[in-house]
């Protein structure tokens, strides 16, 4: 007979899609830089996924054109020269001209968790000189956590209802392939079933040799296993850190600070902040804005907050000493203030000295960021009296130029714990992050 | 499908033998399977009925499911192997009517294997899907023993290259030391001559000559390979330093034979799809007035038919494009609109009432169908008017803000038919030759692009020498144009990263 009916197989196709979406993962983390500057992640702050434009992976082979020539190729229909036939619009608002560094079909739109970013762009992080405090300071091992389900696993661990629930959806489609395969009713088929303990192939021959033993009066559904079909827990070494931090975090907000300038010096700490909650449970952040004069406020308006007028920078710093000495002492919390500015100071001496007070408390550690970028409305050349000079020339501090991380200049000494970051360009806002949370800086 | 839907099929697929069989068709026994839609998918992806794990037929499969899942398109009704017997799918939740259309399509496929000197040639390899399916299991155990990533670094490379074949698929790949005998006996044959003249001249030239000879028969005794290849993956495969695995050597062969049994398809698809359409609407008809298949079938016919058919703005549609293409051809050899007197006919009236009667169109496909490639197909029945006939043009996309406006950017049927042809004779694969595989008398890999008007894309460029290095093991270099300058592109290890150059 020319016509055959085969053998269901096994699904290769859905195994080798997983590798795909794998590998689409990785590609993701290679842009990391690009997709985290991106605006409207921190602009929809209070959503829990991000969308981005994500593409198939190629296989890369020698092929025709420079990598930027516009999309071209053959078609047919009505309309002549320079008509229009047809338009697509372009995920997240992306340019299509950009170049990616993998081979990669079109951009599809895809959602991740910013959780599932935070992982991939901040693996091995965490704050540097996080010490053992008074109290509430020792990190609890709370045994093993589920976490999520694999398909592979050792027994125990194996999850009954959500193995029993591939195993009955399995039993139907048997069923139902017996019925339509052997044009017998549901009764039969299922008593075939059952008396062939599950296997297709044995339940068939049953029914068409007319072998059925098994007795039963109304169809009662069991799962139906294969490998494929088994999930187990995921199991997770719980931990949870218990030292005590708090995070000071003061920005800028003077009329210097143009529209591109606050937008990277508020990127900073919005990833500095949900890195912060996805890692540690004891942490609390506060948040100073400043221009002349500063003031603390909450997260949202910290973020929200369109201001001008003048700088100077002593009064966050000043800020900054009144919480600590008011609510967070040094014995018992570790202490890490934040600032993010252009730079632009009129009382260079005064933030100086005040910064002087906060590193003498003892203070875990004190980021500073400069935002200079290189581009755009805002820029201007550094000038001496900026806050980055002084704080090289007042703190002895070394600057290095760091070549793996899209050239960007840092300044650190060995004696205090003192970071100062300039940051150019959105290109620097993953290493600056990195920078900011490299856990061994100043370990003895 | 139900037992008595199957005897129905089994019935019209006895009647479609028998018509194809009164039209001349060639036919053999043909397998068909009735599959669920998964399993059609998978096929697709997979490119043989069974073949290895690999994420590329991963995300195929996922994106043609989709595609099925979630518009109802994209339904897979037609699934056809070019094997010794030939295989097709039948999907069980197909309406009966798309899977008559379907075994009268595959009839028309199987007499295009059959009868095409392309495809006669991809049958003999037909070992190859039984190759698939046993690649299948060995690679799980490869997995298993190497790990997944490792040989999944070797399918990556492998495939990268894959069609890198000489440009004639019936080219045989000879042994490399056969090669270097030829070209030695040759060499060897010219020295004589000239020693035979070096007795009676004794002239300056002839013992430079004689110099020159013997030089390159030296250099020839150990130059690696003797002459260029355009073979990269078998060349890799036997002479890689690095050197390969039996595994490995394994997972490449595997690749190479099933890219050179895939490739002829590629020279006939436009008339391969066209002929198969233009015999399934001829059968189809046939059984409709034969009452094989009822008015209601004939609707939901209709509306498969037109759905394969369709005209498409931004791509071509070979399945529609090989048919009017056929079709043309069959009322143009019918009416005698052939030859000296109608091409020099100037008159629009003249031409469009000629007729001769001659009838040879049958004929005339028939000779197509044996002896033509697509591109051949394009040269001489892609005229003018019927370019201009089928509205077919060229488009670009232009960005603009958040979209891309895709314009008509060419409809002049000379350049058309150009870029057809250029596509048609490389299909997209830039000619690149290994050159010597020895280079710098240190086992670097020395590999020439050939020219042909444009660049390489460089994003691309760059990851495909990766990969090549990594079959490689030592410094690869390709020659290039990079914006009309010679270009050597390189490839090697500096520390623990791959790293590529550029020299101008």
């Amino acid at each position: 007979m020319p016509i055959i009916v085969s053998e269901s197989t096994g699904e290769r196709g859905r195994k080798d899609a997983r590798r795909h979406r794998e590998k689409q993962k990785e590609a993701i983390k290679d842009r990391l830089p690009e997709i985290i500057s991106n605006e409207s992640i921190i602009t929809q702050r209070k959503g829990k996924v991000v969308k981005i434009p994500i593409r198939s992976i190629d296989i890369p082979h020698f092929k025709p054109g420079t990598g930027d020539e516009l999309p071209s190729g053959m078609g047919q229909g009505d309309g002549s020269m320079g008509d229009i036939i047809g338009k697509k619009k372009l995920p997240n608002g992306g340019e299509p001209g950009e170049a990616g560094q993998e081979p990669g079909e079109d951009y599809i739109e895809t959602e991740i968790p910013i959780e599932e970013l935070i992982e991939m762009m901040l693996e091995d992080l965490g704050l540097p000189r996080l010490e053992e405090k008074e109290i509430e300071n020792i990190t609890i091992e709370l045994g093993w956590k589920i976490a999520g389900k694999s398909k592979s696993g050792i027994w125990p661990l194996l999850d009954s209802r959500a193995t029993a629930k591939e195993g009955m959806k399995r039993f139907w489609s048997f069923l139902r392939f017996l019925e339509s395969e052997t044009s017998q009713d549901e009764l039969t088929c299922f008593k075939a079933l059952k008396q062939s303990g599950g296997i297709l192939d044995e339940a068939l021959e049953l029914i068409r040799n007319d072998q059925i033993s098994a007795q039963s009066d109304k169809v009662e559904p069991f799962p139906i296993f294969t490998n494929e079909d088994l999930r187990y827990r995921k199991i997770k070494e719980d931990v949870q850190e218990q030292s005590r931090a708090v995070i000071i975090a003061m920005m800028d907000v003077s009329g210097s600070m143009g529209k591109l300038k606050k937008y990277l010096a508020s990127s900073m700490l919005w990833w500095l902040v949900r890195f912060l909650e996805n890692k540690y449970q004891q942490v609390k952040i506060r948040f100073i804005a400043h221009h002349t004069i500063a003031r603390v406020v909450s997260e949202e308006d910290f973020f929200g907050i369109v201001e001008s007028g003048g700088t100077s920078c002593y009064t966050a710093y000043e800020k900054a000493n009144g919480l600590i000495e008011s609510e967070y002492p040094p014995e018992s919390w570790n202490i890490y203030v934040w600032h993010f500015s252009d730079g632009e100071d009129w009382d260079t001496g005064k933030t100086v000295e005040e910064l002087r007070k906060l590193l003498a408390k003892g203070v875990n550690m004190v980021g500073y960021g400069e935002i200079k970028p290189e581009e755009g409305y805002s820029s201007r050349p550094r000038r001496p009296n900026d806050l980055w000079d002084v704080f090289k020339e007042n703190f002895s501090l070394k600057e290095l130029k760091l070549k793996q991380s899209a050239d960007m200049e840092i300044m650190v000494t060995d004696e205090l714990p003192l970071l100062c970051v300039l940051i150019e360009s959105r290109e620097h806002i993953l290493p600056a992050l990195k920078t900011f949370l490299k856990k061994d800086r100043w370990a003895r | 499908m139900t037992k008595q839907e199957l005897r129905r099929l089994d019935e019209i697929e006895n009647r479609v033998r028998e018509i194809a069989i009164e039209w001349g068709l060639l036919t053999t026994e043909t397998i068909f399977e009735v599959v669920t839609a998964q399993r059609v998918l998978e096929g697709m992806a997979y490119e043989f009925p069974t073949n290895f794990s690999h994420w590329s037929f991963g995300r195929d499969y996922e994106k043609y499911r989709t595609i099925y899942e979630n518009t109802g398109r994209g339904i897979p009704y037609e699934q056809v192997w070019n094997f010794d017997v030939p295989r097709a799918f039948l999907v069980e939740t197909n309406p009966l009517a798309l899977n008559a259309m379907v075994i009268a399509h595959v009839y028309g496929h199987v007499d295009f294997f059959l009868g095409s000197r392309y495809l006669q040639h991809g049958r003999s390899m037909s070992y190859v899907a039984e190759e698939a399916r046993n690649a299948a299991a060995r690679f799980a155990k490869y997995e298993e023993k190497y790990g997944e990533k490792a040989v999944e670094r070797i399918i990556d490379a492998g495939m990268s290259i894959r069609w890198h074949q000489h440009p004639d698929p019936f080219f045989e790949e000879q042994d490399e030391e056969t090669v270097r005998e030829q070209l030695l006996a040759l060499e060897r044959a010219k020295l004589e001559r000239f020693r035979d003249l070096k007795s009676e001249f004794k002239k300056k030239e002839t013992q430079k000559e004689i110099e020159k000879a013997e030089r390159r028969l030296e250099w020839l005794a150990s130059k690696t390979p003797p002459e260029p290849t355009y073979d990269i993956l078998n060349y890799i495969t036997k002479k890689s330093p690095k050197p390969l695995k039996p595994w490995m050597v394994d997972v490449l062969t595997v690749i190479r034979n099933q890219s050179r049994a895939l490739s002829p398809n590629r020279r006939t698809k436009m008339l391969d799809e066209g002929w198969a359409t233009y015999w399934h609407v001829r059968i189809m008809r046939r059984l409709f007035e034969e009452k094989m298949l009822t008015e209601k079938e004939h609707g939901v016919f209709n509306d498969f038919h037109s759905g394969v058919t369709h005209e498409n703005k931004r791509q071509f549609n070979w399945y529609r494009i090989g048919l009017v293409l056929l079709e043309d051809v069959e009322e143009r050899w019918n009416k005698g609109r052939f030859g000296r007197e109608y091409d020099q006919e100037r008159n629009h009236a003249k031409r469009l009432s000629w007729d001769t009667n001659v009838g040879l169109g049958r004929q005339k496909i028939f000779e197509i169908r044996s002896f033509y490639s697509d591109r051949m197909a394009v040269e001489e029945f892609f005229t003018d008017d019927f370019i201009r006939e089928q509205k077919l043009y060229i488009w670009v996309g232009v960005p603009d803000g958040n979209e891309i406006i895709y314009v008509i950017g060419e409809d002049d049927p000379e350049e058309i038919r150009k870029e057809l042809k250029a596509l048609m004779s490389t299909y997209g694969i830039p000619i690149v030759k290994v050159e010597n595989g020895n280079h710098n008398q240190n086992g670097h890999l020395y590999l020439k692009h050939i020219f042909t008007g444009s660049d390489l894309d460089p994003t691309y460029r760059n990851a495909t020498l990766a990969n090549i290095f990594q079959l490689w093991g030592r410094k690869v270099l390709l020659e290039t144009m990079v914006d009309r300058k010679d270009t050597l592109v390189a490839c090697e290890m500096e520390g623990k990263q791959v790293k590529i150059k550029t020299e101008k």
